[in-house]
């Protein structure tokens, strides 16, 4: 059988950039960063390709209300990160940083399940967090985001 | 009998592999020993790769058709299932590029995929 040698791949310059919104308020915390962050890949396109990225613009409103499941474990995740010098390691909980930062609990969940790499960054960048439940992206007419 | 030495012979066989050798970094692509040790090595790499871009290649069909199945409300094993049984033998590439750029054909894929998985 006859096939072609090359499948489709992806460019910049054809790219086709959606824009979603989702209310965050009372979402399980992984089971939504799942869904966001496969948006955030293309992995929901079947033009998805590795080395480009596809992926679409998500606003999430009520970020920091969403729901996490089991009694203790608002203080049992910590968020770690190091200086450098010695002793200069910094803990923050979920909790307090629930309170603090309320937006990022969800940014990390996500971050956490992109590749590990320069990608990943401009995949975050099209992640629009907001604690409260307006966001100014009005003009780009997001469409609720699909299951 | 004059006295050979294998200067000229050397100098042509080193040649050889720097050729091959152009573009490593440092002194990967100026001297000759690393040179050499690269080379044989980018041969082996290039050897497997050959091998692992077919699985890699059939990876990046399979999420690209499982996309396009959960767009449309059935999972990708149902889907291949489905195909299997109702006798369609295209394969994961060609499916892959019907989603792309067909997307009514693959509409009916998936209609007929369900209907054989439930038959």
């Amino acid at each position: 059988m006859k096939t072609a040698n090359k499948c489709y791949q992806a460019s910049p310059a054809t790219l086709d950039r959606r824009w979603y919104v989702v209310d965050a308020r009372d979402q399980v915390l992984g089971r939504l960063a799942v869904r966001i962050a496969t948006v955030l890949m293309g992995k929901h396109k079947p033009t998805y390709t590795p080395h480009v990225d596809t992926g679409d613009f998500v606003v999430v409103l009520n970020a920091g209300k969403v729901k996490v499941t089991g009694t203790r474990k608002k203080q049992q995740v910590v968020y770690q990160r190091y200086s450098g010098y010695p002793s200069g390691l910094r803990e923050i909980t979920m909790e307090t940083m629930l309170q603090r930062h309320p937006e990022r609990v969800l940014e990390y969940a996500v971050r956490r399940m992109l590749p590990k790499n320069a990608l990943a960054r401009k995949m975050l960048s099209k992640l629009k967090l907001y604690a409260g439940d307006q966001h100014p992206h009005q003009a780009q007419q997001p469409e609720p985001l699909p299951n | 009998m004059p006295r050979v030495t294998p200067g000229h012979a050397t100098r042509q066989r080193r040649k050889r592999i720097l050729k091959d050798a152009k573009g490593y970094r440092a002194s990967r692509s100026t001297l000759f020993r690393p040179a050499k040790q690269t080379v044989i090595k980018a041969g082996q790499y290039a050897f497997r790769d050959r091998r692992v871009r077919k699985r890699e290649f059939r990876a990046l069909w399979i999420i690209r058709v499982s996309a396009a199945c959960d767009a449309r409300g059935i999972s990708y094993s149902h889907f291949i299932n489905g195909l299997k049984k109702a006798g369609v033998f295209l394969n994961r590439k060609m499916l892959s590029e019907v989603a792309i750029a067909d997307a009514p054909a693959f509409d009916k894929l998936v209609e007929m995929a369900k209907k054989a998985a439930t038959a």
